[in-house]
């Protein structure tokens, strides 16, 4: 595993990700926006949002509370679908939602009526198993769900929740019932997984929990591209903490509407990379203050006025790393 | 103070002393209107009482050709109209419910409908029935259907609509289920604890307007012979029959209550 120490720091590891790896789907990308805008009756939210996300990114997703972003998770969605523009997953066009988009609610969103293991083995009964085969092919049914519940098992243990398998969500605590959820939408394999304020109800030892188990996550895309692989865990994911944004994910996107056309609806003002760490690294937020600062003032700041490109150099400062990392 | 606990053993003798004070209070009238009037009959003693039991479990007919007694053919009448009519009323309900919960071109035509329909004591229409339906066993089981089906579609309706978030249903899209599997998978499993619920309040008023309509056209069944043993005073029977009617409910409602357990260890109340 590797480990994330001052140095390394200094230069964002996102490019330890993001440099082009054997590419085994349709796109390049995950996730792609063209030219999104929502509009409600006369009020503009989105303004031609363009976003592309790569496989194996963790992508966090900031800004003012009403500036848009949950109009911009549900057109990824697919539930309410965006006035103009496309959204792409995968190379394929998102018309509703669907199985290559996952997500993880704020309020867990488990089905009460299944136990941990269900829940998560839940998915993978709808995916691979039909009406028909439940009442007529019973035997190769069952066969069919003892591997899937081994699957489930399996990837409760990953998430820590090994002991957890036969308790019904009533049972579990906050952060269990969180970890069940992120279980339930990763055993899909989508190619990408929304995650909408995923520990906003938690408490603060429960959301540490939660952001290892995303960092693990993430050293897991990373042993992945190494072996040519497709990462598995491309996350976008909405919060309200620039702290746990820029500890957790490896890229930090900002909607708002304070920049020189923000009348005309939100849109991405602030898309850099972030430093990336371990889930052994000292949990220490004085490492990037100066990004949070950033941050705050470039999304949050109403009197800070600026173009809406001045913050957006994501794939600028990319290029320039993996040019570095060439001649290096 | 007010929701104190109290210790179990006397929350028990307490139920036991409750309906020992009933029984005594009823011996204690009956035997003051007994002095008065030696052969009232309006509220019998327990002996009178032990005699209409005796008396409803007892052949009826000629000794030669003995017939059931009069408990079982009435028994058997009400509880198969009994069935028929719940079978029907809540089958057609969980179908009715559930696809307006789930779409809302259903819900939006159905709702104003059900709740003008609902509105109707199913007893007074009563004299509808008999014209469109007649006085035989269809009439009873549709009498039930109806009369349970509109208050139970609206609950079943309320159920999938407060139960079954749209964070659920769209978490199953993106599991990958299809619109059946939602509905069967998803909602069906989510509301089956409050069907189960609903059934349970609703086989008060099913017996409500059965027994009704049992005394108005039957020639049957329990209502049927609470009015005929009414109208000729012999109360020791119509006693009888209202307990066996409180056991029939009592049993129902456990029933449903373990069934409930059973399917829905998940659910809480």
């Amino acid at each position: 595993m590797e480990s994330c120490n001052a140095e390394t720091h200094a230069l964002p590891l996102v490019c330890r990700v993001t440099i082009p790896f054997k590419v085994q789907s349709v796109s390049q990308y995950a996730l792609e926006i063209k030219s999104l805008s929502h509009v409600f009756g006369s009020y503009r939210v989105l303004n031609n949002i363009n976003l592309q996300v790569l496989p194996g990114q963790i992508v966090a997703m900031v800004g003012p509370s009403g500036c848009g972003k949950s109009t911009l998770l549900k057109a990824i969605l697919g539930t309410d679908a965006p006035t103009s523009g496309e959204i792409l997953t995968d190379g394929v066009p998102v018309r509703g939602p669907n199985r290559h988009v996952g997500i993880v609610y704020q309020h867990y969103s488990l089905y009460d009526f299944l136990t941990a293991e269900q829940n998560v083995s839940f998915g993978l009964k709808l995916d691979e198993t039909t009406i028909w085969m439940r009442f007529l092919m019973t035997r190769k049914y069952f066969a069919k769900r003892r591997e899937q519940n081994a699957k489930a098992q399996e990837f409760l243990h990953r998430v820590g929740l090994g002991n957890a398998c036969g308790k019904f969500p009533r049972e579990m605590s906050g952060g269990m019932k969180q970890r069940v959820a992120v279980a339930q939408a990763f055993i899909m394999r989508p190619k990408i997984v929304l995650l909408d304020e995923p520990f906003g109800a938690l408490d603060e030892a429960m959301r540490e929990e939660l952001q290892m188990m995303l960092l693990r996550f993430y050293q897991e895309n990373l042993i992945a591209k190494k072996e040519g692989r497709r990462p598995e865990y491309t996350i976008l994911m909405v919060t309200h903490e620039l702290n746990e944004a820029i500890y957790v994910a490896d890229r930090v996107i900002g909607l708002s509407r304070f920049y020189n056309e923000g009348d005309q609806g939100a849109a991405i003002v602030y898309d850099r990379p972030c430093p990336v760490f371990s889930p052994d690294d000292p949990r220490d937020f004085s490492k990037f203050v100066k990004q949070r600062d950033e941050l705050r003032k470039a999304v949050f700041d109403e009197s800070y006025v600026k173009d809406r490109d001045k913050y957006v150099t994501f794939w600028k400062e990319l290029s320039e790393l993996a040019n570095d990392a060439a001649k290096a | 103070m007010i929701r104190r606990s109290i210790p179990n053993w006397l929350f028990w003798l307490l139920s036991i002393g409750g309906i020992a004070v009933l029984l005594t209070c009823y011996e204690l009238v009956s035997a003051r209107q007994t002095r008065i009037n030696p052969l009232q009959t309006t509220i019998p003693s327990f002996e009178k009482l032990s005699e209409g039991l005796r008396q409803i479990f007892r052949p009826q007919g000629l000794p030669e050709n003995p017939k059931p007694p009069m408990f079982w053919v009435d028994m058997r009448a009400t509880l198969w109209r009994l069935v028929l009519g719940m079978g029907a009323g809540v089958g057609l309900s969980i179908v009715v419910g559930v696809l307006m919960g789930a779409y809302r071109w259903i819900e939006a035509p159905l709702r104003p409908v059900f709740m003008f329909l609902s509105k109707i004591p199913p007893t007074a229409m009563m004299p509808i029935y008999f014209a469109v339906v007649g006085t035989d066993q269809k009439m009873f089981a549709s009498m039930v259907a109806l009369g349970i089906f509109f208050s139970m579609t609206q609950s079943i309706y309320q159920a999938v609509r407060q139960d079954v978030t749209d964070e659920g249903i769209n978490k199953a899209y993106t599991l990958g289920a299809s619109e059946f599997e939602i509905i069967y998978d998803v909602i069906w499993k989510q509301i089956l604890p409050k069907v189960i619920d609903s059934i349970r309040l609703q086989i008060g008023p099913a017996m409500v307007f059965l027994l009704a309509a049992e005394m108005v056209v039957g020639n049957a069944g329990l209502g049927y012979q609470i009015r005929m043993q009414s109208r000729i005073l012999n109360m020791s029977v119509v006693y009888v029959y209202l307990a066996i009617l409180a056991i029939i409910g009592l049993a129902a409602e456990w029933s449903l209550a373990t069934l409930r357990r059973t399917l829905c260890p998940w659910f809480v109340e």
